[in-house]
């Protein structure tokens, strides 16, 4: 089959990389990306920060690519179908659009609250660049402080944009610590560091009515309390955006279901990069998941691209460690690794938390230690290998595993003892 | 990247942008060093780091990081 039209359905980093790639690579027919935004694509986490408190403009934050894309655009446009019987996606108005090769790369929604009133302009999600004007807007209508809904990375980095700003801001959170999920120690200094700069913090905090009165938007909480606000922003997390894809042949729940190359499971010329690819990161397990984290969308987009030119049976496995990163006050919060996979969280340093799971090191955190953070990214390379064919990792660790404090322990005694050939599978 | 005899890649990085995670130490620490709050880099890129340097570009948070083509 001559590959002649290339359809990449969502124009976010993921998409944008995938045609970057695509070019790379030399594909010489046409590649028409399709998003539903009316821009072309930005760097996305400038929203809630830069873009948000007005430094940059959107204008400033367009993605550059790497060559010529030599793309046909249909922004603003939302596929409402894919029929990959007769591969062709599908748009409003009866249009469709054939491809020889398909990347999905639609990334997802901000999730709602039941109960919030969407309808009232004051109360909003923070996703793409109308968000954070529509944000800006809502604040313009009164000087009543901000309440962002979730205490997790859009929540924190949202409240400290609101202090640059010199807004008063509320957290309202559902768990007991902002951060939560990166361990009590980072949880912690989170906590102080926001107290520290005037962020008021509801802790286990659920909203019991909303009042969207004329002078600002009041939430009645659990407690008893009840806080009025210019603005209401809900992160509470996102949700693949995959309900156009129901009906396609594809199997779609939580996501697109993937081979470990990232290929759309049953179907020979889909790939699917970004928030939306449920598949099977082999450097961990043979479980399925997805992983919202930029980097992660940047990489599986190239890689996409790469495997969808290279056919199925050629095609090489996605296997990144993931990495993310947020900046709070300029506290720079970062990790790498799977730590919703961890049970356990061990301290490895000063502001360094490690996630565990069965004795196995699968994540690293680290609080403003970006040095720290580039040594454990390096170990935790070398401690989860990537599998070759037909061939268990030699540095893999044993399947009982090693205990957590044995390797912390390891890792004092000689930072370098990861970094003989044979890892810590030769348990010296 | 295309390029003919006698081009080189030239880093620059928008110091005002960078806010110093270190992603692009990760992906090209033949060019990119953190020192003392401050991003050290080379400016012309040996050719064998090209590969390297343009997924510190792509994967920086900031954005910061600008790859351009020069005659040596």
């Amino acid at each position: 089959m001559t590959v002649e039209r290339i359809v990449v359905v969502g124009a976010g980093a993921a998409g944008f990389r995938a045609a970057e790639r695509l070019r790379q690579l030399g594909f010489d027919g046409e590649v028409v990306m399709i998003g539903d935004e009316p821009r072309k694509p930005y760097h996305r986490p400038a929203v809630c920060k830069a873009l948000l408190c007005g430094s940059r403009k959107a204008r400033d934050v367009t993605l550059e690519a790497a060559v010529e894309l030599d793309v046909g655009w249909r922004l603003g446009t939302r596929a409402i179908g894919l029929d990959t019987a007769r591969h062709a996606v599908l748009l409003p108005g009866g249009e469709e659009v054939g491809y020889d090769g398909l990347i999905l790369a639609t990334g997802g929604y901000p999730r709602s609250l039941p109960g919030a009133p969407r309808h009232d302009p004051r109360v909003r999600v923070l996703r793409t660049v109308e968000d954070a004007e529509g944000v800006q807007a809502a604040l313009r209508t009164s000087r009543l402080p901000a309440v962002v809904v979730g205490g997790g990375f859009i929540g924190c980095e949202f409240a400290a944009s609101m202090r640059a700003m010199g807004r008063e801001v509320i957290v309202v959170n559902n768990s007991a610590k902002l951060l939560h999920r990166f361990g009590d120690a980072i949880a912690d200094a989170a906590g102080d560091l926001h107290a520290g700069h005037r962020v008021d913090t509801r802790s286990n905090a659920r909203i019991r009515k909303w009042d969207t009165g004329r002078d600002g938007v009041g939430l009645h909480l659990d407690n008893g309390d009840v806080v009025f606000a210019a603005c209401v922003v809900l992160a509470v997390g996102s949700t693949p955006s995959v309900e156009w894809l129901r009906g396609s042949g594809l199997r779609v729940d939580d996501g697109v279901f993937c081979e470990p190359t990232l290929f759309a499971a049953g179907v020979d010329d889909v790939a699917v990069a970004g928030d939306i690819a449920r598949w099977p990161n082999l450097r961990f397990d043979p479980v399925p998941r997805r992983v919202e984290h930029w980097i992660t969308a940047v990489e599986g987009g190239r890689a996409a691209a790469e495997n969808l030119l290279a056919g199925k049976w050629a095609a090489k496995p996605f296997t990144p460690l993931p990495r993310a990163w947020t900046s709070q006050f300029d506290v720079r919060v970062q990790h790498v690794g799977m730590p919703a996979l961890a049970t356990d969280t061990v301290p490895l340093d000063a502001g360094v938390t490690g996630f565990v799971r069965a004795g196995n090191l699968v994540a690293v955190a680290t609080w403003d230690r970006p040095h720290a953070m580039l040594d454990w990214t390096a170990t935790l390379d070398r401690l989860l290998p990537v599998p070759t064919a037909g061939r268990r990792p030699r540095a893999r660790p044993p399947r009982d595993g090693i205990p957590a404090r044995v390797l912390i322990e390891r890792h004092y005694a000689s930072r370098h003892s990861f970094d003989g050939p044979n890892g810590i599978m030769t348990g010296q | 990247m295309r390029r003919g005899r006698g081009r080189a890649t030239v880093v620059r990085v928008d110091n005002d942008r960078c806010e110093l995670y270190g992603i692009c130490v990760a992906e090209a620490p033949e060019v990119f060093r953190l020192s003392d709050n401050r991003l050290r880099h080379g400016r012309r890129i040996d050719p064998a780091d090209e590969i390297a340097v343009a997924a510190a570009a792509r994967n920086c948070p900031m954005q910061a990081i600008r790859l351009r083509e020069s005659a040596r």
